[in-house]
């Protein structure tokens, strides 16, 4: 280092100084607070175990039009509020939602959904949450898929989307171990740097019965603090039915 | 930083990530003080890095060095909410309480460094308050080794040239 660079740093070391001196602890106060308080205080497991083991063989058995299987769904929707209110931060703006109860497939989880925006729609292997109103063709795809592998860990299936996922996305970052919105793997991927360009983020975890779900959000660029957001949103309120 | 306190961190251990952020978290608000130039957001952007950190600790991976993996999500946060607050403007001119200084005004080599572009002014920042090398700087901001020493090089002579026009008016 040079006499310039010497005077550079000390400069902008002045500049940078802390002049309160209680930064430092406010930051460590929030972050305590976001780490440790709530940990001890509201942290929810993301697994209801429910002590029905009889009911779920007989969902698994009859179909959710018998009168048993229509109990069972019941007994799980009675678990929890049917319709509630969340607080999202949507471009930077805080904003309360209704949101409303639905089970997935066979009922094997529930997740809260914003019904105003969007709506659930089950399929043969998976179910997707896709906009209530159809896009524009000028908008890529906006959608979150929810699929359950039984016989497939959350590591194997790590293991195939880290392969899959850069022959879809040009930028697919490293993977990341994530406690929110869910607790499992995150991949992320996008193609492009404009307004329009795909993003993808999937979330792998285990359905602590040896196998995972992967849920699968689609969404473009500029949607990532709505679509993105919401999305982020409706997946904290996720839970696994065991 | 040892493995220590790594695995400690893992395992959810307050007191060893107290002890990471002790060591880090000086550094942390001077560098996020100057890239925003706004203290509120730089309390929020090394606020939600240690959280990230300790959130993401398990996907660290030592093939980069600890400091170098902290500043590349401190100084991503820091755009992150530089880019946000963009979208939300108008920002009050009042509240945010080191704007960006203009060359005419620079009276100082911090003041001079401000008024540069981002493509100078980030890696000379990281490489002055932390003192980076080349590569380490590289690392955090996923650049070439070869593009930051270009970018290092011409911002020190934006530097020298500025630091000579004001010492030039001085005399």
């Amino acid at each position: 280092m040079d006499q310039m660079d010497e005077r550079a740093k000390k400069e902008i070391l002045k500049h940078t100084e802390d002049s309160s001196n209680t930064l430092q602890e406010d930051i460590w106060n929030h972050i305590d607070q976001e780490l440790f308080q709530e940990k001890k205080g509201k942290k929810k497991s993301k697994i209801i175990p429910i002590i029905i083991v009889a009911a779920a063989v007989v969902t698994l058995l009859f179909s959710t039009q018998t009168d048993t299987g229509m109990a069972f769904i019941k007994q799980i929707k009675d678990l929890f509020v049917p319709e509630k209110q969340i607080t999202q931060s949507i471009e930077g703006t805080e904003e309360e939602t209704d949101v409303i109860l639905q089970e997935g497939k066979n009922s094997e989880y529930i997740i809260y959904i914003d019904e105003e925006r969007y709506k659930l729609v089950q399929g043969e292997t998976f179910d997707i949450i896709t906009t209530k109103e159809p896009l524009e063709e000028k908008y890529p795809e906006v959608s979150m898929k929810i699929e359950q592998f039984k016989d497939k860990t959350s590591e194997e299936m790590l293991a195939m989307l880290e392969v899959k996922l850069p022959t879809e996305y040009t930028n697919v970052t490293a993977t990341e171990t994530v406690q929110d919105p869910l607790e499992g793997y995150k991949l992320h991927g996008i193609s492009g740097s404009s307004w329009d360009s795909p993003v993808t983020n999937v979330y792998i975890l285990d359905n602590k019965n040896g196998g995972s779900f992967v849920i699968t959000e689609k969404y473009f660029l500029e949607a990532a603090e709505g679509h993105g957001a919401r999305f982020y949103a409706m997946l904290q309120q996720f839970e696994i039915i065991q | 930083m040892n493995e220590d306190i790594f695995k400690k961190i893992k395992k959810g251990n307050k007191e060893a990530f107290r002890h990471l952020y002790d060591e880090y978290v000086n550094y942390a608000i001077r560098t996020a003080k100057a890239i925003t130039r706004n203290e509120e957001l730089a309390k929020d952007a090394v606020q939600e890095t240690f959280i990230r950190v300790y959130r993401n600790i398990s996907s660290y991976n030592s093939t980069l060095s600890f400091g170098a993996w902290f500043y590349r999500i401190l100084v991503n946060e820091c755009n992150r909410l530089l880019n946000k607050e963009k979208k939300t403007i108008p920002i009050d001119p009042s509240s945010v309480e080191m704007l960006e200084a203009s060359k005419e005004d620079a009276t100082d080599l911090y003041e001079i460094i401000q008024s540069m572009s981002d493509l100078y002014r980030i890696p000379l920042l990281l490489k002055y308050i932390q003192g980076f090398s080349e590569k380490e700087v590289a690392e955090i901001l996923d650049l070439n080794q070869n593009t930051v020493k270009s970018r290092l090089f011409n911002g020190r002579n934006l530097l020298k040239d500025q630091l000579a026009l004001i010492e030039m008016g001085g005399k």
